[in-house]
């Protein structure tokens, strides 16, 4: 069995055998070679893991499942226990126990040279992890939403350019067939020229009020936890919850603007573009530390005369998920497969060999790997992800000042008003700071 | 329990033939109780208090005679009257005390059902129930009647019955709201109708099934839910429209909010209580704040109102630094040059720090 390794360490003790390979092949695992349908080890992507939460984990998981194509060496995160899970889920996978783990992603990051890193973090800390990440030239697999503010999205979306690297986003729906099919019958005229959508999100829950402060608990490190957001009490609020606190994120509005939203812009042909106004209200908590709005309902106008409506799903006739209105019908895709439309013949419809074929991708993880090996874009590339997102942040900022925003959005600018531009970006708690790229 | 059908109320009255003609500001209401199947001393003092405290209305009880007593005498005179709610569940009135009732809703009148699910005159019906007591959500079915129309589609209500089994029919008659009656609440498993609007003619009927009072601590009474559709929808069945904006401390999906006292909260009030914030108390002033800055709109004029106050905070003594965050919080992108030099004079409070630099990085003053 050969040590499994980073690549690079790989590449040296290969070396050394490579004058006696032909003598003695038997100590090369056929699959090593890539016989067999097999990668070899040489074209497993090494991978390193920030975050190793539930989505982190889950992330992992979707990437091991993959046979032979990925090897995880090093994870981190400010847990603990988190830290120690991952590193076993490594270990068993690579069958040793090398798997090396940081708490500090600055560590991590100064250490480890893996081709690849899969983060998952809560959205305040994306800013940071995902330019340094990009800035050391690592591919990156990045959860969604991208960014917190579009500041922070701007960043990343430059330094992915400057770098030249591989980027996935977490919006894994597009790798579907059910809302690749929508989107290609949407974008094809399907429905007739698109005038109208509507972007159905979550609802939110019930707010837990106000918890008493608490200890920190020994395993986290909740000074790195908060990072660059305002120091605030820990109240037994962290991982997973996190998303209900606007500090860290935007509530359901932002965690699913990534999938429905992303897909509403692919299938519209605005993936490249933004609103030029958004207006709307939000209902918020009426006290607690869960501030994030439980309903939102916005109107984002685009420059080609599509209005795009976003709201929790209650409100909405067709309620989750994406549908495209044309002059002739309207078809609507969700999650469990669904795919409808205004007529059942347009689900028949076929897709001409002159018409626009979008991307195809059937599985998320594996068209990351292939691309990381491919140095072709992937299917959920920075900038789709930084539009999908500035959507819902330019919808929350419209919320929040009451008022009617306008976004430039070749300059990626709010016009003509400064205090709702204020809102584009969020100063960094000391030391803190978003990298330059 | 006996229940009436509501669908004999609603549909119960003939096309009104006289125009309503209402220029006061301030509006007469009626509440007629005295037998109900609720404590109606308990909620008809609080219909009052509630509708009072729109500054819309100025309304009297009326008492019935007693259930079994003679009802001959009983003729309330509606003409004088904008406004008439039914807080009355129990023995039938005089044809002519009901007819007149009738006529007034014909003439243009408003009448406002408060949780009675009979009228007088109508026959007992047979199938209506209602669930035990629990918190249950309420979905707004219709978001743009004037009663609704800027209300959250989905928020909390606490310790209430739902009553079920009501049939609806008639023109012009629209349910507002509903709620599913859970069956491990002894509920239908369907959603029921609570809050009901109908247009017939020139008259209004708004009835409301929650807000029911109790013997404890009357939680779906205070419910500020309730408090709130029944001060819209009384205005809406007197004027036809509704004035009243929505208020800030309305409940949400995510929390039930009672008002112990019936009176919402105001600014003022927020800013008195914030100054006294500290991180174990409930931050329901300072979502308040933030609540009446989004409803400025941008106004310049109300959000310097707004932020003048919280300059306030920022230079009050009395103040403590916890709220003081929170107004900096705010400020850091709604505040103007008013406040930036008191934003300055927190830099050398030690616990201040951050929150001052945030401030002041996102201001970029001069």
């Amino acid at each position: 069995m050969l040590k499994k390794t980073s690549r690079r360490e790989f590449v040296r003790h290969s070396a050394t055998v490579a004058a006696g390979v032909f003598v003695i092949p038997e100590i090369i695992p056929s699959s090593a070679l890539g016989m067999g349908g097999k990668t070899a080890p040489s074209n497993r992507v090494v991978m390193g893991a920030i975050g190793t939460g539930s989505q982190g984990m889950a992330n992992m998981r979707d990437f091991l499942r993959l046979k032979d194509a990925v090897q995880f060496v090093a994870v981190c995160d400010v847990d603990s226990l988190r830290l120690e899970r991952a590193k076993n889920t490594v270990d068993a996978a690579n069958k040793n126990t090398d798997c090396r783990t940081y708490w500090d992603f600055r560590e991590f990051l100064e250490k480890e040279t893996p081709d690849a890193v899969s983060i998952a973090l809560p959205d305040h800390w994306h800013g940071i992890i995902y330019t340094e990440a990009v800035n050391k030239k690592l591919n990156v697999y990045g959860e969604k939403p991208i960014c917190r503010t579009i500041h922070d999205g701007q960043t990343i979306v430059a330094a992915v350019k400057k770098n030249n690297i591989i980027w996935q986003t977490g919006s894994w729906q597009r790798s579907l067939p059910n809302f690749r099919r929508g989107c290609e019958l949407a974008i094809n005229g399907r429905a007739g020229k698109i005038s109208r959508i509507e972007v159905g999100l979550p609802d939110g829950g019930r707010t837990i009020g106000t918890p008493p402060v608490k200890e920190v608990p020994p395993e986290l490190n909740w000074e790195m936890w908060l990072g660059p957001a305002p120091k605030v009490p820990y109240r037994g609020v962290s991982h997973w919850d996190w998303r209900w606190i606007l500090d860290y994120s935007g509530g359901q509005l932002t965690d699913w603007a990534g999938h429905h939203i992303d897909i509403a812009n692919w299938g519209a042909g605005l993936e490249h573009t933004g609103p030029v106004e958004i207006y709307g209200t939000g209902v918020y908590p009426p006290e607690g530390i869960y501030n994030a709005p439980v309903e939102y309902d916005f109107i984002c106008k685009y420059a080609n005369g599509i209005e795009m409506r976003v709201a929790n799903a209650s409100r909405l006739e067709h309620g989750m998920g994406t549908t495209w209105f044309g002059d002739k019908g309207w078809v609507h895709t969700d999650r469990g497969n669904r795919l409808t439309a205004s007529q059942p013949a347009i689900l028949e419809e076929v897709i001409g060999e002159n018409e626009i074929h979008l991307y195809n991708s059937e599985n998320h993880w594996q068209n990351f790997i292939d691309c990381v090996h491919s140095g072709k874009p992937a299917i959920a590339p920075i900038e789709v992800a930084y539009r999908a997102i500035s959507v819902a942040l330019l919808g929350e900022i419209a919320m929040t000042t009451g008022e009617a925003i306008k976004w430039d959005p070749e300059k990626e600018e709010i016009v003509g008003n400064p205090r709702a531009g204020r809102l584009l970006g969020r100063p960094y708690r000391q030391p803190w700071t978003l990298p330059n790229v | 329990m006996k229940k009436q059908h509501l669908i004999l109320i609603l549909t119960a009255f003939l096309l009104a033939t006289l125009p309503s003609c209402r220029k006061s500001a301030e509006y007469k209401a009626l509440i007629i109780t005295g037998q109900s199947q609720h404590n109606w001393k308990t909620s008809s003092q609080a219909v009052k208090q509630i509708l009072d405290e729109t500054g819309l209305f100025s309304s009297k009880i009326m008492i019935s005679p007693a259930k079994g007593e003679d009802m001959s005498g009983f003729s309330p005179d509606f003409s004088k009257y904008d406004l008439v709610v039914m807080d009355y569940e129990g023995d039938a009135w005089t044809e002519e005390a009901h007819n007149s009732l009738i006529d007034y809703l014909n003439n243009g009148g408003g009448v406002v059902i408060y949780n009675s699910k009979s009228f007088p005159g109508a026959k007992a019906p047979e199938n209506v129930s209602v669930s035990k007591r629990h918190e249950f959500e309420i979905r707004t079915a219709i978001s743009d009647h004037p009663v609704t129309k800027g209300l959250p589609v989905r928020w909390l209500h606490p310790d209430d019955e739902i009553v079920q089994g009501i049939e609806l029919a008639g023109e012009n008659l629209q349910v507002l709201a509903t709620a599913f009656s859970d069956t491990s609440f002894s509920g239908s498993g369907r959603r029921e109708p609570v809050l009901v609007a109908r247009n017939y003619g020139q008259g209004r009927i708004f009835a409301t099934l929650i807000g029911l009072p109790d013997e404890k601590d009357n939680k779906a009474l205070h419910c500020a839910g309730s408090i709130v559709a029944l001060q819209r929808g009384a205005e809406w069945a007197a004027t036809g429209d509704v004035t009243q904006t929505v208020p800030g401390d309305f409940p949400t999906a995510a929390a039930v909010v009672l008002r112990p006292d019936f009176k919402g909260m105001t600014l003022d009030e927020a800013f008195e209580l914030i100054a006294g914030y500290d991180i174990q108390k409930s931050t329901r002033h300072y979502t308040f704040i933030q609540n009446e800055i989004r409803r400025a709109g941008g106004d310049t004029e109300k959000l310097l109102d707004i932020e003048k106050r919280m300059v306030r905070v920022l230079t009050g003594s009395e103040a403590t630094e916890e709220s003081k965050k929170l107004m900096l919080r705010e400020l850091s992108w709604m505040g103007s040059d008013y406040c930036i030099s008191a934003v300055r004079d927190l830099a050398a409070v030690p616990g201040l720090q951050d929150e001052v630099k945030y401030t002041l990085d996102r201001l970029n003053p001069e």
